[in-house]
């Protein structure tokens, strides 16, 4: 089936199998291979991208229910070669490792700081409890987070 | 370690204390410890920066007036070491090799076959490049672990590629800098201007330039491989770690509350990437503790995916508190020793210890999943009754 999607401000028109993972259709048919697939089944927050304003799994998504959405991919959030705070803050502070949560990660964070600009520890804890890091152990992803609101 | 200190009339403390390894000692293996270690000094820094003492005496106090329903809690420590590189002969028998060459721009190019997978081996190996060679950080590259194109260096494995492969960076970044000072084209004295022209000269006139450097034990540094005795590791990271930990009475959950890691890793050369190694470690073996169940059928991993083996979320690793002790080791690049797999060590025993400490339960079985703990607390009442 044809589909439009607004993805990172820009209208696409794909031909898509109407069950495809927005995940594949994002990485396979568009290219935008930034978004990564960790567990494929919804645990790990790897694939997370902003949908219609909010953060979904894109692995868990199929692509026929987004007809006409909004997305927001990794690749969107910086303006031009300006990083966004938080990819900055990732960077400055070891936020980032292997790198495979990161997208997601990052997404989840700038999320979590528009509905709550100056969040506590444990609101960063929750905000961010369904994306999973394996080599950071968290505390520097803590660290990005705090250092980008206080910018 | 614990239940020995118990068996003999002693607090964890002191028993660790009367046996510790000092400098001229000897290992298992026979091999003598040549480098300074402070084990007491480490223990004692970090029971104070995990207020070890207070926290006992308050949690013995507390737990006392537990009714069943409520969270007791226990703080415990771990004392150990971790060597870097191969063992023994290992090293000797890889032979590793890295390279260095001059670019037509005038950067310095390394060829080592370790891979970046996130640790941080390129920022580490560019750093250790212009620190020996006092260039600016951006005059140095880091070619891509293409083995058609790199020596052998090596695997990226064994906590051996800052410390065994960033020796051979150093050492190779040296021989460069002397084939242009012997050349003439560079003085003892330089800037990195100085430095990118010699460069572009010397490839003018001769094509080009590249160093090699094969790695070498340490003197002193042997191992028998008939007797399995000598020098297991060049050199060893000695640490301590101090978990606090609350048990729940009635979901027989435990939690970390706390955590602090103390380590002597010789220089770090990277605060942040270091700081990294260490809390991702210490992650991952708070979750081989108390999350992570591989559960076998037949051969295989029955829980094979994310939604059914359970590793920590950001919401359940506790603060970890990362502190180094810095005590330059001469067969390393800048005096580091290797980290990466030190943090892995500590965890599981601090852990077990704090639980012990929490509920009077002596456990030795990892991942002690909340099945576990209520079976082992409920046998052990039946006993006492």
């Amino acid at each position: 089936m044809l589909i439009t999607l607004n993805i990172n401000g820009e209208s696409r028109m794909v031909d898509v199998f109407p069950m495809a993972r927005l995940l594949d259709v994002l990485r396979e048919q568009l290219h935008l291979t930034g978004t990564k697939e960790g567990c494929g089944e919804g645990e790990c927050g790897a694939c997370t991208v902003v949908l219609d304003g909010q953060i979904v799994n894109s692995c868990l998504v199929p692509v026929a229910q987004v007809n006409g959405s909004d997305i927001k991919t990794i690749e969107g959030l910086a303006h031009q070669d300006q990083l966004h705070a938080v990819q900055q803050a990732f960077i400055d502070h070891g936020g980032a490792q292997c790198g495979i949560c990161t997208p997601g990660m990052v997404l989840a964070a700038v999320d979590l700081l528009n509905r709550i600009p100056q969040p506590s520890e444990a609101e960063i804890r929750n905000g961010l409890a369904g994306n999973l890091c394996r080599c950071t152990g968290y505390m520097k992803i803590f660290e990005s987070v705090v250092r980008a609101y206080q910018k | 370690m614990d239940r020995v200190a118990h068996a003999v009339g002693l607090t964890p403390e002191e028993f660790r204390r009367r046996n510790f390894i000092h400098e001229g000692e000897t290992t298992a293996t026979s091999q003598i410890i040549r480098e300074r270690v402070e084990m007491d000094h480490l223990l004692t820094r970090a029971l104070q920066l995990s207020d070890y003492h207070a926290k006992r005496e308050r949690f013995a106090r507390e737990n006392q007036k537990s009714n069943g329903f409520s969270k007791k809690r226990g703080i415990g420590f771990a004392t150990f070491m971790h060597g870097a590189g191969f063992t023994g002969s290992g090293e000797v028998y890889l032979q590793s090799v890295v390279s260095a060459e001059a670019t037509a721009e005038g950067k310095v190019r390394i060829l080592a076959a370790s891979t970046e997978i996130g640790q941080g081996t390129n920022t580490i190996f560019s750093q250790i490049a212009s620190e020996a060679l006092g260039l600016d950080f951006e005059s140095i590259e880091i070619a891509q672990p293409d083995t058609g194109h790199v020596p052998n260096s090596g695997p990226t494995v064994a906590s051996r590629t800052s410390m065994v492969v960033g020796k051979l960076v150093e050492s190779a970044v040296l021989g460069l800098k002397q084939t242009l000072v012997g050349s003439g084209l560079l003085r003892q004295e330089y800037n990195d201007a100085d430095f990118k022209k010699a460069c572009a000269e010397y490839i003018a006139k001769f094509g080009s330039l590249k160093t090699s450097s094969t790695y070498q034990p340490p003197p002193n540094v042997h191992w028998d491989d008939e007797k399995y005795q000598g020098d297991a590791y060049g050199a060893y990271a000695w640490a301590v770690y101090v978990a606090e930990v609350s048990f729940d009475e009635l979901t027989y959950e435990a939690r970390v509350e706390d955590f602090v890691a103390l380590q002597e890793v010789g220089r770090v050369l990277n605060p942040v990437l270091a700081a990294g190694q260490i809390e991702g470690g210490v992650a991952q073996a708070i979750g081989f503790t108390l999350f992570e169940n591989v559960v076998w059928k037949d051969g295989r991993m029955a829980n094979n995916q994310m939604t059914n083996y359970i590793i920590p979320t950001p919401a359940d690793i506790p603060p970890i508190r990362v502190f180094f002790e810095e005590n330059p080791y001469a067969y390393g690049p800048g005096g580091a020793k290797g980290i990466g797999e030190l943090p892995m060590d500590g965890a599981a025993p601090a852990i077990l210890n704090a639980i012990e400490n929490a509920t009077g339960i002596n456990f030795n079985r990892i991942p002690l999943m909340p099945e576990e703990l209520m079976t082992g607390l409920t046998r052990f009442f039946r006993i006492d009754m």
